[in-house]
Parts: structure tokens; sequence; C-alpha cells
């Protein structure tokens, strides 16, 4: 027995224990488990170029893959508006996942409801599902508004949403002029940034365009303002706050769309916000207004970006802008857009961060990375890689468009770093698996998943992405403005420190490397 | 100042009264059939179950696809799960059950691995058999190692009309007769994940028993063969369990299904016992065994030294003295180890009040091994039990227990509120609302990534776990000095 | 999009509704209006009279073998026909596979975001039978087509159809701005076959638009993937459609929010008009042998 209650061993040690151990061994008795040797022979075939062929022959069969579907966009972008409640149209089923998934990463409650749709709306469809839950969440949550997508299943039975909300309205589910966005999300269709997009050109439609012909359009009158749209970012705690520093040092007057910082970093004192923060509706509304909107990740925004211009704003997208340069074309665009001088401050800030980098490019230089997320973030990321003097080798996005292809390329084309690095769009992490094996690099960027790829390959994984659900807390430091890229500067520097000091500490033998200074 | 029993129950109807109050009439109406009093006499706990949930409530639940693939057949770590349709579902429940398992991972083992059919509109529009054929040859040519398939259903499939049936027949003699299982467990189907296990249960009497055939078998039998049905292994909760059986004298030819393997499935018609822990996800599988193979199964609880003992010698009475002597042997062998352990906590613990919320059996199991260390379960419900399941828990509940089925955020909030327990445990949905409350909170679907909590060797865990939430430091620092009142 | 008038055809399957719609819609063109054809029918013969074709290539079988529809451009969906008709079809799986529902509203999406209703003054839906399930329902939906026309004959189940279509419209009709324009009524020669379509549109609360006797020259033109406008302009067959198509163009506005009627309703209509007899309820469900006996 080796469990002990005054130092209680957990999982990570307990089945270490002889008896445990033995127990595993006799197990396989009864597994019909693969003799060693064959197994072996197996695990060095899916390190071969060979096997590396084959897995990118797939047509079909997708494993592991770097993203998410719709709907989850969609409650990402309701989050983001003050006292909104996230209502998806479809299976409940669905809706559990999206709550956990949040929660399992920001670490915080993420309020959403479901339609509960089961067979018999399948047949008859939806339609008493909305009536009934619109009024249950009005009367429950008493939100400000609640903004509707739908799952997959409500797609493909073709429930109409728009004719829904009207119905439900007419049957008193919620008052007349309560505000209930909605959009289409079918999960078949994109990704999560997709389902972001849809839902923030939906809600801005709701109510730029007359509240689904409730009322009179509104009428642009050109202000001065500037509109901010930070897209689908699992660090939209740090980042956002990081943006509305930068504003307020620059006197810009904004109006961030979709701001999640509150309602996912919600303090612990006693009381439970369901709702915190986000977007006032009247600014959701005066936001039509504005001179221009910015968007720091295009491929989540392209539908939204459109639908803005068309109303006579500017619009200017960025791809996640990371780093010295990214972060200087985001100001410099900021302040021709808002007429403003980036201040002597800021300057300051990036003085840091050039000093930083100077003084710790030597451990960064010519290593090799991989790297894998969202569409603008590896852009933005691997913008930053190129600066550090490092080397994107691979660059995956499987929700990767063929523009966005193009996009990296150009990148990679534009410094002398990118050359024989490679795109990879619509690929999966275990085509990454056979990448790191058959051309293998010192780093790996991606989300938590990414450590299976740490795991069977050895390459040391730095997590930047989202889902993280195994490192706590990192939501809440930026990657933006010239504080953001400092944060991941050091991110990288911490595992290169780390490893190299792993690899030179055994007595004796590698540890004359083991220096105190680096 | 403790209530009096009537004080409770009065408070404890009251407080269903109030939160009752704010839904719609009709809402109200169907709401109030799920939430009760206990009444220490009754048979059952005077609640509806296994009803659909009402939309735009909140509800806990999950659906029919993570009861199949996230629960019964996830777990099994030599077979390869499509998750087929949309990418979402498989992203979700990628990994995420702690389904423990020893084996090489993309290699002879799948289960952290996400395998999806990743549909896209044209899969919905055209049908996605085809795609599902060539899926399959794709698994076989970079996973040969894997010994079986299983197609996990996704809600579109159902309502396109796919033929996943056919397709997997098909596939199945091309690859000389390999066991490809398809399985209905659309979303969609039923009313929470209890549709999944009963399917999934189903899945694997027609297409691993019947459609399977004879299998050479792999060992030979003995009078003392079991099977533990029922632990998905969360945190390493089947080793716990197993480890003792084998240490009473028994020998364990299956898990189901955590660290299971379809040669595990095949070998369980050989058991003498089938020993049933999540009676909700398995008794399918059990009574189709009892009535087809003969195999008698018991229902176990490992949870806490004394429901551990007593199952232990529940398990022996069905062997003959060897057994029962052996289960008094690892009863009298870690009872030190008990001793110890509730000698330390219990007086950290003891009088302290828990308010639970899970899902197959954790609702009425854990309440024993809570009293083990002097707690007192004030409050309890099952996100998808049955009355079955209800009745079940008269053995363990006090009178007065606050009761409620398919509970909603909005109700469970307003009941941890008045009634202010000093531990919740329940799942990651709920565990930052209550932490926020300044509640103490455990996960106990996933042990809060802790465990085992089976066995002696979980129960030593499960104490130290509660210990540090309930007596965290922080929960005195939840309010600014500053704002404290007088 | 101003003045863009979004209609749609519907009615039982073999009624001639592609048949009527696309001659109607070639008399429209004749009389100036610039027209788009989107055809919501899995068979994809929506368009063969104006495009002379046995099929065109429809969205869906293209968007599947690009990958997605993402990767269509409107040109390679949408062909032009007689008078420049613009013609594209949604088109859909094989019989018994898939969602063909789902491939209509894709097909519709698609379109209006790559912006295909730009400067048409009609846009014409035809679809599928029946209001079978929320993908038909599509082009009803708010902001899709303002009137439906039903095509239908003097035949009990065409016209059992053409009840169920109106509860279809019904239902989004409250809602959204969807009206039934009125009923066509394609001439099968029964018996009463005007005054019984003209009554039931007025239990419809709607109108017979227009009844189009039957004319031989109809198949012949079809024989030649003709509409009869272009193959006999002169005949009067083609002046039927082109009434008829004067007839829609002024019905803009005009539409009615159905009024469908119950089954027992339908049969009195029929026993009304004589063409059935009220039921005698001891031959219900007796074969012709049994009744013979009795």
């Amino acid at each position: 027995m080796s469990q002990n209650a005054e130092k209680v061993l957990d999982h990570f040690t307990l089945f270490r224990s002889p008896e445990y151990v033995n127990m595993f061994e006799n197990k396989k008795t009864f597994e019909n488990a693969v003799p060693a040797a064959e197994l072996q022979k197996a695990v060095d075939w899916t390190k071969t170029q060979e096997y590396r062929e084959l897995n990118f022959a797939r047509e079909a069969l997708v494993v592991n893959p770097a993203k998410a579907c719709q709907p989850l966009g969609a409650v990402f972008a309701a989050v983001g508006f003050e006292g909104t409640l996230p209502f998806v149209h479809g299976s409940q089923g669905c809706v559990a996942y999206y709550r956990s998934h949040f929660s399992r990463h920001f670490k915080e409650p993420t309020s959403c409801v479901s339609s509960s749709m089961t067979e018999d709306a399948a047949v008859f469809g939806g339609l008493n599902n909305m009536i009934d839950g619109l009024a249950n969440a009005y009367n429950l949550y008493k939100p400000k508004m609640i903004a509707v997508s739908t799952t997959c299943m409500a797609e493909v039975i073709g429930d109409d949403l728009n004719a829904f909300i009207k119905a439900a309205k007419e049957k008193g589910s919620v008052p007349e002029p309560f505000d209930v966005p909605f959009t289409h999300t079918p999960a078949f269709v994109g990704s999560h940034v997709t389902g972001y997009d849809n839902t923030m050109r939906s809600i801005l439609e709701h109510f730029w365009d007359g509240k689904a012909g409730t009322e009179a359009p509104l009428v642009r009158e050109a202000r001065d303002s500037i509109n901010f749209i930070g897209g689908f970012d699992g660090y939209t705690v740090g980042n956002m706050r990081e943006i509305k520093r930068l504003f307020g040092l620059m006197g810009i007057d904004y109006t961030i769309l979709g701001d999640n910082s509150d309602a996912w970093d919600t303090p612990t004192d006693g009381q439970f916000r369901m709702y915190d923060g986000g977007t006032k509706l009247s600014d959701a509304a005066a936001a039509v207004h504005a001179k221009a909107t910015v968007s720091m990740q295009e491929f989540c925004t392209p539908k939204t970006l459109a639908y803005i211009k068309k109303k006579g704003q500017e619009v200017v997208a960025f791809n996640h802008p990371m780093g010295v340069a990214g972060t200087d074309r985001f100001l410099m665009e900021v302040a021709r857009l808002s007429g403003r001088v980036i201040p002597e401050e800021i300057t300051r800030e990036r003085g840091r961060l050039v000093d930083a980098i100077a003084d710790s490019s030597a451990h960064i230089h010519g290593k090799r990375f991989a790297l894998y997320g969202d569409p603008d973030l590896t852009l933005g990321l691997a913008g930053f890689l190129l600066e550090l003097g490092a080397e994107p080798v691979h660059i995956l996005a499987t929700n990767g468009t063929p523009e966005w292809e193009a996009r990296v390329q150009a990148s990679l084309d534009s410094s002398p770093f990118g050359k024989g690095c490679h795109v990879y769009p619509g690929r999966d992490l275990w085509h990454m698996r056979s990448l790191l094996f058959t051309e293998p690099v010192d780093f790996l960027i991606g989300n938590t998943y990414g450590k299976f790829l740490e795991r069977d390959t050895r390459t040391p994984l730095i997590r930047i992405g989202f889902p993280i659900f195994d490192r706590h807390h990192h939501h809440r430091y930026p990657l933006w403005g010239y504080q953001g890229a400092m944060n991941t500067l050091v991110k990288i520097l911490d595992k290169i420190f780390d490893v190299t000091d792993a690899d030179t500490n055994i007595a004796g033998k590698t540890d004359y490397s083991f220096d105190i200074i680096r | 100042m403790d209530l009096t029993l009537d004080e409770v129950k009065a408070r404890n109807a009251e407080v269903i009264t109030e939160a009752l109050s704010v839904y719609p009439d009709k809402t109200a109406k169907k709401r109030a059939k799920h939430l009760n009093v206990y009444e220490g006499d009754k048979p059952d706990c005077g609640v509806k179950s296994n009803i659909k949930s009402v939309p735009g409530v909140m509800t806990i639940r999950g659906c029919a696809y993570a009861g199949s693939k996230g629960v019964v057949w996830g777990p099994i770590k030599d077979m390869i799960h499509i998750s087929h349709g949309p990418v979402g579902c498989g992203q979700y429940s990628w990994a995420a059950r702690r389904n423990y398992y020893i084996g090489v991972t993309g290699v002879d083992s799948f289960v952290t691995m996400q395998f999806t059919s990743d549909f896209q509109e044209k899969d919905i529009v055209f049908g996605g058999d085809k795609k599902l054929d060539k899926i399959l040859d794709e698994i076989q040519r970079l996973f040969p190692l894997n010994h079986g398939i299983t197609i996990q259903s996704e809600c579109p499939i159902g309502l396109i009309g796919d033929d996943i049936e056919a397709v997997a027949k098909k596939k199945s003699k091309e690859y000389d007769g390999k066991t490809i299982v398809p399985v209905r467990c659309e979303g969609f189907r039923g009313v929470s994940q209890s549709l999944g296990h009963h399917i999934a249960n189903d899945a694997v009497r027609d297409w691993v028993f019947e459609k399977g055939g004879e299998k050479a078998p792999l060992f030979e039998s003995t009078p003392y063969d079991v099977a533990i049905i029922g632990d998905y292994n969360i945190g390493g909760d089947a080793w716990s369990s197993r480890i003792l059986l084998e240490e009473m004298g028994l020998r364990v030819i299956a898990q189901w299904s955590g660290d299971g393997s379809l040669a595990e499935l095949e070998n369980t018609p050989k058991a003498k016992l089938n020993i049933l822990h999540c009676y909700r996800s398995m008794n399918y599988i059990s009574r189709y065994m009892e009535e087809k193979f003969g195999i008698p199964w018991v229902e176990y609880n490992f949870f806490g030294p004394s429901k551990v003992a007593e199952s232990l010698r529940a398990i022996a009475s069905h062997f003959d003295d060897r057994i029962k002597e052996g289960a008094e042997r690892v009863i009298a062998k870690y009872q030190p180890l008990m001793d110890a352990v509730i000698a330390k906590y219990k007086p950290r613990l003891e009088g302290k009040k828990v308010m639970l919320y899970v899902g197959g059996l954790r609702p009425r199991h854990v309440i024993g091994a809570y009293e083990d260390l002097g707690m007192e379960v004030i409050g309890t419900g099952y996100e998808f039990g049955h009355n079955d399941d209800y009745q079940r828990t008269t053995h363990y509940v006090k009178d007065g227990t606050l009761i409620y089925d398919d509970v909603t955020g909005y109700e469970f909030e307003k009941f941890v509120d008045r009634l202010q327990p000093d531990l919740v445990g329940s799942g990651i949905k709920e565990k930052y609302v209550f932490q926020k409350m300044g509640v103490p909170f455990r996960q106990m679907h996933s042990w809060d990534y802790s465990g085992p909590y089976h066995g002696y060797d979980g129960f030593a865990i499960f104490a130290r776990d509660m210990d540090m939430a309930i007596n965290n430091p922080v929960w005195g620092l939840t309010k600014a000095p500053w704002n404290v009142g007088p | 999009m101003a003045g863009l008038r979004q209609i749609a055809f519907y009615g039982k399957g073999g009624i001639g509704k592609s048949t009527t719609s696309q001659n109607t819609l070639a008399a429209l063109a004749e009389m100036g209006q610039k027209i788009l054809i989107v055809g919501c029918d899995p068979k994809a013969d929506s368009t063969r009279l104006i495009l002379h074709a046995k099929a065109q290539d429809t969205i869906l079988s293209l968007a599947a073998s690009a990958g997605s529809v993402e990767d269509l451009e409107l040109e390679d969906v949408m062909k032009i026909g007689y008078r420049n008709i613009r013609c594209v079809e949604s088109g859909g799986p094989e019989p018994g596979v898939g969602c063909a529902g789902r491939g209509v509203i894709t097909s519709i999406n698609f379109l209006e975001e790559e912006g295909a209703y730009e400067g048409a003054d009609y846009v014409s839906y035809d679809v599928l039978g029946d209001v079978v399930c929320g993908g038909f329902a599509m082009p009803i939906r708010e902001n899709k087509a303002q009137e439906i026309y039903i095509v239908m004959s003097g035949e009990m189940m065409a016209m059992y159809a053409a009840n169920n279509i109106s509860k279809g419209i019904l239902k989004y009709a409250n809602s959204g701005g969807v009206r039934l324009g009125g009923l066509v009524c394609n001439e099968r020669q029964t018996d009463k076959e005007y005054e019984l379509a003209d009554s039931l549109a007025k239990k419809l609360n709607s109108k017979l638009i227009h009844f189009v006797p039957r004319d031989n020259v109809v198949q012949h033109a079809e024989l030649r993937r003709m509409t009869v406008l272009e193959y006999a302009p002169d005949s009067k067959q083609a002046d039927e459609y082109r009434t008829l198509a004067a007839k829609i163009h002024e019905n803009v506005g005009k539409g009615t929010i159905p009024t469908p009627i119950t089954m027992d309703e339908l049969e009195d209509l029929l026993m009304e008009h004589g063409i059935m007899q009220a039921v005698d309820e001891s031959i219900v469900g007796k074969s012709a042998a049994e009744c013979a006996v009795a």
C-alpha cells in the first residue's frame, strides 16, 4: 500500500507504485494488447516521411483539428455586449459544451441558454422552443438583450429565426421593443471565427438597420469617434484592457464593439455577476456614426467590416498585430483615423520593447518554430517571430483559407528569416505531428492541445492560443500593444531558457553550460 | 444556529416556492414537479425526472452524443471513435473527461484524440455516407493497430437520413469482419445524456455481442472472474477499485469502459459476476448480459470506507469463503489508513454542509464518503437521473433534504444562496458561479482534475480535496476589509 | 434593391409548374423586365426552356466539386438564356440522400451574398412540390419572395397541395411580408375546372389570377426545349402567358394572407361542384368487388 494519510499521493504518483504497475501489466492479458515489438515498429513508422505522405494524402478524415464550430464564436461575440444573454437555438448539449469550453479556458462562469430542441422539434420545427425559451430566459435572467444563434440541428431543418422571434414577440415572450438580434450560425460552415463575424454583424445590423423592421433605420451622421473590434480572442481580457489603456493615453474617442474583458474577469467577492461590463447597447447603436472601424482580426470580421463599410465608414483591418512593427502600424493607423498623436509615454513603451528585444535576441535568433492557431493570430505571431529573427518554419491553421495562405506567404517572402518556411491551410494537428517528426523545429507555439505534440515529438510547447486549459490566468495578460509584445517575448524566452537549462543539467556531463548568467 | 428538522423542511419548501415565483406560469408548473423536500418515509424523492428540459432556463444537461461518445464509448482505448458530423462536438469533448488509460496514443490507443468527419455544407446537402466510407479507409491506413471503430452520430446525421449502418456493414466486410459500430446518438434524441448511454449500450449489444460472433478466448476462465461495469476511470477510479477486487482474490477480466478495450467488452460474457458502479449508464447492458448469458450483476459503491467495506462484502457474498475472507482481509488491511485519514480530516470537516448536483450515480453515491468525514449532504439532484435513481437515493439521503432534478442555473444559485452550504459539488459550468459567491466548490464530474476518488486509495485524496476546498484561506479574503460592515 | 419584385411558384409535382413559370417569365422579359430565375428543385429543370438545355450545372454540384460555396464565383453558376433571362439552379442531392432543403438555404444565401439580385426587376423562385420542410420554405421567408403563385389544376391532389402551400405561406405571412399572389390554374380538362379553381381561390382569400387553357403547342415547344413565347410567339397560347404575365406585373402589393381550409371543407367544395358525392360511410374502405356484392 502506497497511499498515505500524512502525504496523500495524487494520481501523478499513486499509479507509479509497484502494486499498480504490476496490475497494469497483468491487465494486458485481457486487452488483446499489441505485442511490444510490433507496437514499437508502428510508433517508429509514424515518424517517417512515408507516413507523412500518407497522412497528407488524407481527403476526408480530420484528426485533432485546431478549430471549433460557429456557435462558439457566436456566444463569444454576444458575451461582449452589456447585459446580453447568448441564446442558442437547437440541441441543448451544444450549449453545455460552449459553456464548459469557455469556463475551462477563462476559469470563469459563462452564461448561455439553449432552446433545448429534441426529436419532436426536429420534425415539427423549433418555433415553440423559441417562444418558451425567450420567455423563460427573459424572466429568469433579466437580460438587457438576448442574442440568438443556431446549432447545426436548427440549421438542417431550416428554422427561420426572424419569423420565430417575431412570432415569439407576438406571443409576448419578451416585450416588443426588447432587443433580440439573431444570426444563423451553421456549424458545418466555416469555424468559430465565422460565427463571431456573423453574430457581430447581426448585432450591428439589429441596432443600425431598424431592429428587424420594427423601427426606422438609423441615419448615419459622420462623427469623429472610432470603433474597435477585437475578434475571437482567448486573451480578450488582457487585450481589451490594454487597448483601452492605449486609447486612453492617446485621448481617442472610441467604442469597443464586443468588450468581453469584464464578463470573463469578475471578482470573487461574494457576488456572482451574471453580466458585467460589455459594450453598452446605446453605444453599439451610436457606433454607426463613427468615423471608422478598426478590426484587430480581419479573418474574424469580413462580413462585419463589409457591412460597416457600406454604412459609409472607413474600415481598417489588422491580422492580430504583434511586436514592434505590427504595433507601430496599428497605432499609426489609429492616430491617423482619430487625428491624435501617439504620446511620448507610448513611444517610451515602444523603446522599452525594442530594448528588451535587443537584450535577448541572441537567444531567439535563428531558432526554428512551428505554430498553429486561428488565421489572424498565426499571421500576427509569424510577423513577430520574423521580427525577432526567428524562423516560423511551419505555420498551420485548420480554419485557414487560401487567402490566409497567400497572406502568410507574403509575410514570409518579405523577410530573409521566412525562407524555407511553409504555410498549411486547412490542415490539422495530426499533419503537424508529421511535420514535426520529419522537419523538426526547436519550439512549437499553440494552444493546450499542442501538449500532445510536445509529448510525441518532444518539441517544447509555448502556449499561445485558444483554448489554454492547462495553464492559468494567461488570458489576463495582453498580447497586443508593446506591452503585449513584451509579455509574448518573455513567454518565449522563459521556455527557451528552461529548455536550455534542462538540456545542460547533468552533473559532471553537460553542466559546464549550466550557466547562471544567460 | 442549527435549525430543527421541521424548520429545515419549512425553509426548503419556502425556497422552492421562491424560486418558482420568477418563472412564467407554464414553466413554474413544469419545474415544480422536479423540486421537492424529501420526506424520510417515502419510497422515492417525490420528483419527476427524465423529462425534457424547459427551453431557455440554462439546464446543465448535455445530449445523447455526450452520453455515448463522451461517456460510454469514448474511453474504450483501442478503438477509434469518430465524431461524425460538424467539428464542434468532438472538439469540445476532446480529452475533457479524464478517462485515464495506459497506451501509446495515436498508435495503439486513441482516447485523447479527436477524430471527426468535419462535415461541410456539401456533406449535409449531398449526404455524408461516401465521406464516411473514405474516412474508414483512411483510418485503416494511418492507424492500422486500431482494434475497432465506432461512428458517433452528431445531430445532422439523423436529420439528413444518412445510412451509417450500411456503411459500417460494408466496410466491416471489406476489412475481414472488423468491428465497426454505428451509433445513433444524435444530440437531439432523448432529453439528456441518458438516452445516449442507452443507445451506446444497445450498440454494444448489437454490434459487439450479437454481430461480433465468437472470438477465440484470450485466457482460461476461473470461478473468480468479474467485470467492472460503469467505471470510466476518471482520474484512475477504476484502477483504485480494481486493485481491491484483485486483492480480495477476484480476477477482473474487463473494465467498462475506463481503460477498457474491445477485447474486454468481448470477454465479458465469460464473467461470473458483473459488478456495476454507474447504474444509470450501464444497467441496460448488465440486464442484457443477465438475460442472455445468465450473468448476475450487483451494484456497488466505492466512495468512502463505509460504503467500500459494505460493497466488498456484497460482492464477496456472490462467491465462496475464499473471496469472503479476502474481502475481510482487504477491509482490515486498509482500516489503519482509513482511520488515519479520518483522524486527520474529520476534525476539519465535521458538521460541514454539502450541496450536490451531478450526473449518473454521484448525487447519491458520494453521500457516504462525506458522512465518513462527518459532513452532511443537505441538497442533491441529478442531471439526467430516472425514477429508479431517485428511489435508490432514498437509501442515502436524510429526511428534509432538498431535491432538485435537472436544476436550472437560476434555481441552483437561489438554493445555494438560501441554504448556505459549506461546499458545493457540481460541474465546471457551476464551479465559478459559486466560487464568485464565496462558496467553496469541487467539481464532482472530473474530480476537479484530481482523483481517483474510488476505493481506499481514492478516499484519502477525496478527504484531502474536500479539506483543501473548504479550509482554503482564500474564503476569508473575499471581502475587502474596508467594505466589511459592523 | 428598391423595386425588386421577388416571386415564387409553388405547386404539386407534375402540375406544369416549371413550364408555366418559364413561359410567364419569358413573357415578362418580353415586356422589358429583367429576370433572374432561381430554380429550387433538386431535379434542376426550372430553366431548361429558357436555356435550351437539358439541365444547367447547379450551385450545389459545382460547390461540391469545388469544395464549398465560398469557392464559387457568380459567373460559374449563372447562365444567360432567352431574352437575357439569368438562370441559376440550386440543385441538390440524388433522391434518398442528404438534405435537399438545406441545399435551398445554402444556394439562396450564396446568391444574396454574391449580389446576384443586383440589376434584376424580378427574381423568381421555382420551388419543388410542397413546403415540406424549413429549407423549402426559404423562398417565403421575410425579405425573400413577396408573392407566391400556386400552380394548380382541378384535380383533387393539386387542390390539396395548393391548400397545403397556403398553410406554409400563412405561417410566415404574419411575421414576415409574404403573401399569396394568386392561383394559376393549368387546365387539365377536369369537370368544372374553372369554377372549382375559382372557388378554391376565394376560399383561400385569394383569386384565380389566370386560367391557362390546355394547348398542345406547349408540348411542341417543350420538345424543342423552348418556351411557347419563343417557339410560337404568335400563337394564342403565347398570348395566354402574356396575359398572365401582365396580371402578375399588375398584381404588385395585391397579395393576400391566405386562409387555408380544412380537409373537410375541401371535400365540401368538391361536393358543392358535384365532383364528389357525399361520402357514403358504408362504402369507405371496401374494394370494388365488395361493393358489387353489397
